[in-house]
């Protein structure tokens, strides 16, 4: 890790202000793509964002080693969206239905089929799969750095994102095949 | 390619995504190019991944996003202010918490102590024992160079002092020639200091077999050997010697003989007698230094030793630096002589020669003296013997003292005052006489005298016919002359008697007995007179009386008096011819190992002669009745409202503290809210 890098996140870790408002500039997005990868859902995204900010900074203290910080921060970000997805649940399901039905019904053209066909197929990925997707589509990142934050081991980004454009080609396989 | 085929999926997915190597991208290609399902799979990849960019890209959060985040994060935590912030900066700092741990558990060590009463001084007595433990290794490390010199010296136990000269320890050559060196350079002081350390060890180590084989008590002073009396050096050793002896005659010439058996001699001898007969003195014997410890040995045969000390000053260094400036002076002695004779140079440089001719000279006999005088010194050891017979603390003879001390009383303290002091002569001397009148008549006396020993019983029985004995103690002491102790031949002598006397007026003394008693009777006045004129006639004083009268028409008279114990039942029965007496109460104060003439002893009557008087008060009746009650009513309101003050002022501090307190609690409950 980069010694400036380091450095910051020992700060942030004991109370510097600036140091952690830096921190939420340059890793909001990564966590972000994480959220989004759980929820699916761009304000409760960015609501669990601001929760897991808000507990990192009144928790800094718990993290020893500043090398942890980011993997620690995504970890609560992963927890506050899942936190959030469950609430969701008992939302009453006729709303949700009625949204979700309703583009479906009006849309008839074949890009917004095809849309959401992806959502869907999205959507029946693994949490994991579908965050290192959500973290290389939105922030490009490389793949050592979507290992780092999701703290997984050297190499196995590899595998993980192979398999889920694989299981995701397989369930488009007709709409792609009417495509081309 | 095998791998590559069963493994596609990745691969794809990291083309895509632009992970591969160069490498590993031209082996994928190549791949592709023979497999058709990795290729139609490459395919589909490819247009999933423009979809998912496309589709994705537009869920992508908006550029204002991190300001969202940052707004609402310090929304959510505000930043503190002031002296907290203050504070916890402070806190982050690795010395202030280092320094506030510290404290903490330095307080909490505090107070533990003070809980368990423990202070300080364990850990001091644990650095005293570390320093023991450093200062106990000491001896140790001796030892073994005392093992050795024993061992060195292992025939010399048994064997006669002299032969110790001979062999030397081999330590003792070494040290020696290097302080020859150093004495004759005129080196420095610590030379002599060094060469006398090894020289003290090997001195100790012989001493150690002489006590074990004589059985000797351990705590007697080391018995030096003569090894050291070396040639070379210049040793002076003196000895001195206490020893208690039965005869002092007996032991001056057993002294005398020892001294002559080891070539020696007695320089001088002094004696005294004490005031009970004993002798005690001193003798001083030369012996040659080598047979000075056998001298010794043979010493403690002729008494009890008490006292030996050895000492040895080494004089080797300043006697070979005079030496050597002997041999200096006398080379320039030669060369002035040289001078004179050549008879050169101007009569005044010829004068000064010889002035400083004159000066080498009396220097040079200086020296020579001085060196023989340490030669007689270091060739003769000097024994002082200090001899004292036994009991020499007994006592030549006893004195007996006898103080007496004789309190009288008398009516006229001036008379017997000079009566007393007449009473002076040859065999009796009057060292003190005292006559103290204070303002209020009271007058009291005191004469001291000495009484020749054959004299004092006749006069001191004299003196006590004076007046009334109160108080006789007389106290004979024995005071032992020139010595302490007992003594069976010591004779007893009568010093004069100390006798001292106090007299004061009969007034002054504390009556016998003391009785109180009432009588009732009609006429008062009348009878109180009565009552004076029976106690004039049985030899009885009235001392005080009072007489009063109140309105009822009570009265009342109060008489004390005082007579002689034998007149007291004579005036008890006459008083029953003044009236009816009632409340006959007797006190009496027996004086106990005082040798007091009881018949004359004074005995003091208080007497009260009342009448009856009006018998109903006249705070009776209905109206005196309401009065009372009514007082005793208001007392009680009165009493009440006190308490009910004392509670108030008990319970008021407190009331308004709680109030206080529960007042503060509200504040700031509500700043809380």
């Amino acid at each position: 890790m980069d010694p400036n890098e380091r450095e910051q996140y020992r700060a942030a870790i004991h109370g510097e202000r600036d140091a952690f408002e830096m921190i939420i500039r340059t890793h909001s997005r990564a966590l972000f793509a994480i959220a989004y990868g759980i929820l699916q859902n761009r304000e409760e995204a960015e609501d669990a964002v601001q929760d897991a900010l808000v507990k990192a900074w009144k928790t800094r203290w718990r993290v020893h080693d500043p090398e942890k910080f980011p993997v620690w921060l995504a970890t609560i970000a992963r927890h506050r969206a899942h936190d959030i997805f469950r609430k969701r649940r008992t939302v009453p399901l006729s709303a949700t239905i009625d949204e979700a039905i309703e583009p479906n019904s009006a849309a008839g053209t074949d890009a917004p089929e095809l849309d959401q066909q992806l959502h869907s197929a999205l959507a029946a990925l693994p949490e994991l799969h579908r965050a290192a997707l959500t973290l290389r589509y939105f922030e490009e990142m490389d793949y050592r750095s979507i290992e780092n934050i999701l703290g997984l081991s050297n190499g196995a980004l590899r595998g993980i994102l192979g398999r889920a454009l694989a299981s995701m080609r397989k369930q488009l396989r007709p709409a792609l095949a009417s495509l081309d | 390619m095998a791998t590559i085929h069963d493994e596609i999926d990745s691969w794809l997915a990291a083309d895509i995504h632009g992970e591969l190597s160069e490498d590993e991208r031209s082996a994928l290609h190549a791949h592709i190019v023979d497999c058709a399902a990795c290729r139609k799979a490459h395919q589909e990849n490819k247009v999933m991944n423009k979809m998912l960019e496309e589709t994705l890209a537009q869920e992508k959060p908006d550029p204002a996003f991190e300001q969202r985040m940052l707004s609402g994060f310090r929304n959510r935590i505000p930043e503190r202010s002031g002296l907290v912030k203050l504070l916890v900066d402070l806190m982050r700092l690795r010395a202030v918490q280092i320094t506030a741990v510290t404290a903490i558990l330095v307080g909490l060590v505090q107070m533990g102590r003070m809980i368990t009463g423990e202070n300080a001084t364990p850990l001091r007595d644990r650095e005293r024992y570390a320093q023991v433990e450093v200062a106990a290794p000491q001896p140790p490390e001796s030892r073994p160079g005392q093992a050795g010199a024993l061992a060195r010296s292992g025939g010399v136990a048994a064997g006669r002092p002299q032969d110790l000269a001979l062999e030397a320890p081999p330590a003792a050559p070494a040290t020696r020639s290097k302080f020859h060196e150093e004495g004759k350079a005129a080196g420095t002081t610590v030379a002599p200091a060094k060469a006398a350390q090894p020289e003290a060890r090997d001195v100790e180590t012989l001493v150690v077999p002489e006590n074990a084989a004589m059985g000797e008590e351990a705590t007697q002073s080391p018995v030096e050997s003569p090894a050291a009396a070396l040639a070379n050096r210049k040793l002076i050793r003196n000895a001195t010697v206490e020893l208690e002896i039965v005869s002092f005659d007996d032991a001056v010439q057993k002294i005398t003989a020892f001294a002559n058996e080891e070539r020696g001699y007695v320089a001088t001898t002094s004696s005294e007698k004490q005031a009970n007969g004993k002798l005690k003195g001193e003798i001083v014997v030369k012996v040659l230094p080598e047979n000075l410890d056998h001298f010794l040995q043979k010493l403690r045969g002729i008494g009890q030793l008490k006292n030996q000390t050895l000492g040895t000053e080494d004089v080797t260094k300043a006697y070979f630096d005079t030496d050597a400036r002997l041999k200096n002076a006398r080379v320039m002695e030669q060369r002035l002589i040289d001078m004179l004779k050549t008879k050169t140079g101007k009569v005044s440089d010829l004068l000064q020669v010889e002035k400083e001719l004159g000066r080498v000279r009396e220097e040079i006999e200086k020296m020579q003296g001085e060196l023989k005088y340490w030669d007689s010194q270091v060739q003769f050891a000097r024994v002082t013997i200090s001899l004292a017979e036994k009991h020499m603390e007994e006592p030549a003879s006893f004195l007996l003292k006898e103080h007496a001390q004789l309190a009288l009383y008398a009516s006229d303290v001036e008379k017997i005052y000079n009566e007393a002091k007449v009473l002076a002569s040859p065999k009796v001397q009057i060292t003190n006489a005292q006559l103290d009148r204070d303002y209020s008549g009271r007058v009291s006396a005191r004469v001291s005298m000495l009484i020749a020993p054959e004299e004092s019983e006749t006069l001191i029985s004299r003196v006590k016919g004076f007046g009334r004995v109160e108080n006789f103690q007389s106290q004979t002491e024995r005071i032992a002359q020139g010595g302490s102790g007992m003594s069976q031949n010591a004779k007893t002598k009568r010093d004069k008697v100390e006798l001292n006397v106090t007299i004061s007026r009969e007034e002054q003394e504390q009556a016998f007995q003391q009785t109180s008693l009432r009588i009732r009777t009609s006429a008062v006045d009348e009878k109180a007179k009565e009552l004076r004129s029976l106690t004039e006639k049985q030899n009885g004083r009235v001392r005080s009386s009072t007489f009063s009268r109140d309105p009822d028409g009570h009265e009342v008279a109060n008489v004390s008096l005082r007579v002689p114990m034998k007149n007291y039942s004579a005036l008890m029965q006459s008083l029953n011819a003044l009236g009816r007496v009632e409340d006959v109460s007797v006190q009496r104060q027996d004086r106990i190992g005082g040798q007091i003439d009881e018949a004359s002893a004074p005995a003091d009557i208080s007497i009260q002669v009342y009448s009856q008087g009006n018998i109903v008060s006249s705070d009776t009746g209905l109206v005196a009745t309401l009065r009372r009650t009514l007082a005793q009513s208001a007392a009680a309101i009165m009493w009440s409202l006190r308490m009910i003050g004392v509670a108030v002022a008990f319970l008021a501090p407190w009331a308004i503290a709680v109030i206080f307190v529960v007042w503060i609690a509200k504040r700031i409950a509500r700043a809380r809210q």
